[in-house]
């Protein structure tokens, strides 16, 4: 089981890509935030946050995007998640984030949703 | 097949020491024959149980204790902290409606235990907390 969190960022035109590898806890939580951040002061509001490789998530870590679910909605922007783990998408579905977040399979198919 | 067997282990309040506990049920799983799919939301049970013991024990070199049993047909998770203690009716249960626009996104470790788990029961008085979590694995 991998601790150890790290994150790469891609832009495709105006929507942002966050990968995330390793245990989303309170650091890998805030790390996602203080990207997200950088590309949301920019005026970034399309966000897919992939998280392919980690298995393992915390409720700590998902209040961190909670936040970032707050400021889209402030700004009309919107979060797709994908690549979400079968226990991953029940905790968050039970948290209630698909109320106001999307979740797709792949980034591919998240890109084509905020595309059309 | 009645095999039962049982792990128990004293966690001391370090980074991520939820994933021992994590790192060791998946080897009691592995031992059993229970397929990854099988285990998989208990990960979320054990990791909300934890952090949920360390956060609210109040002491200041926490220990938790944590036990599994596993059987081919369910697991029970035990843990237990040596702290100040609640009273369920305290806890607010958390809906994300009234998080979005609060400053205060947490609190949602007893809903998943108790979402996610197929029986939940919480013991807790002014010498600690007791959670023990059932998770059917058929």
């Amino acid at each position: 089981m991998e601790a150890d969190f790290k994150l790469t960022s891609e832009l495709h035109a105006d929507v942002l890509v966050i990968n995330t590898s390793g245990y989303v806890n309170n650091e890998g939580g805030e790390k996602i935030a203080e990207e997200f951040d950088k590309h949301f002061e920019n005026g970034v509001k399309k966000v897919i946050i992939n998280l392919e490789k980690s298995k393992v998530v915390n409720s700590i870590g998902i209040s961190f995007l909670i936040e970032i679910i707050d400021k889209l909605t402030e700004e009309d922007g919107k979060l797709i998640f994908t690549n979400l783990e079968s226990a991953i998408d029940k905790m968050l579905t039970i948290m209630g984030l698909f109320n106001y977040a999307g979740k797709e399979a792949t980034v591919e198919s998240a890109l084509k949703t905020f595309n059309t | 097949m009645d095999e039962n067997i049982k792990l128990k282990m004293m966690l001391p309040k370090i980074p991520d020491i939820e994933l021992v506990a994590i790192e060791g049920m998946d080897r009691m799983a592995r031992h059993m024959g229970i397929p990854d799919e099988k285990i998989s939301e208990a990960h979320v049970l054990v990791t909300e149980a934890v952090i949920n013991a360390f956060e609210h024990s109040g002491q200041k070199n926490p220990l938790v204790q944590v036990e599994f049993t596993m059987t081919l047909e369910k697991l029970t998770i035990f843990v237990r902290d040596f702290g100040k203690g609640f009273k369920l009716e305290d806890i607010e249960d958390p809906d994300i409606d009234k998080k979005l626009g609060s400053p205060h996104k947490r609190g949602w470790g007893l809903k998943l235990m108790e979402s996610m788990s197929d029986d939940f029961k919480v013991d807790s008085n002014e010498k600690g907390t007791k959670i023990t979590i059932i998770k059917n694995l058929q």
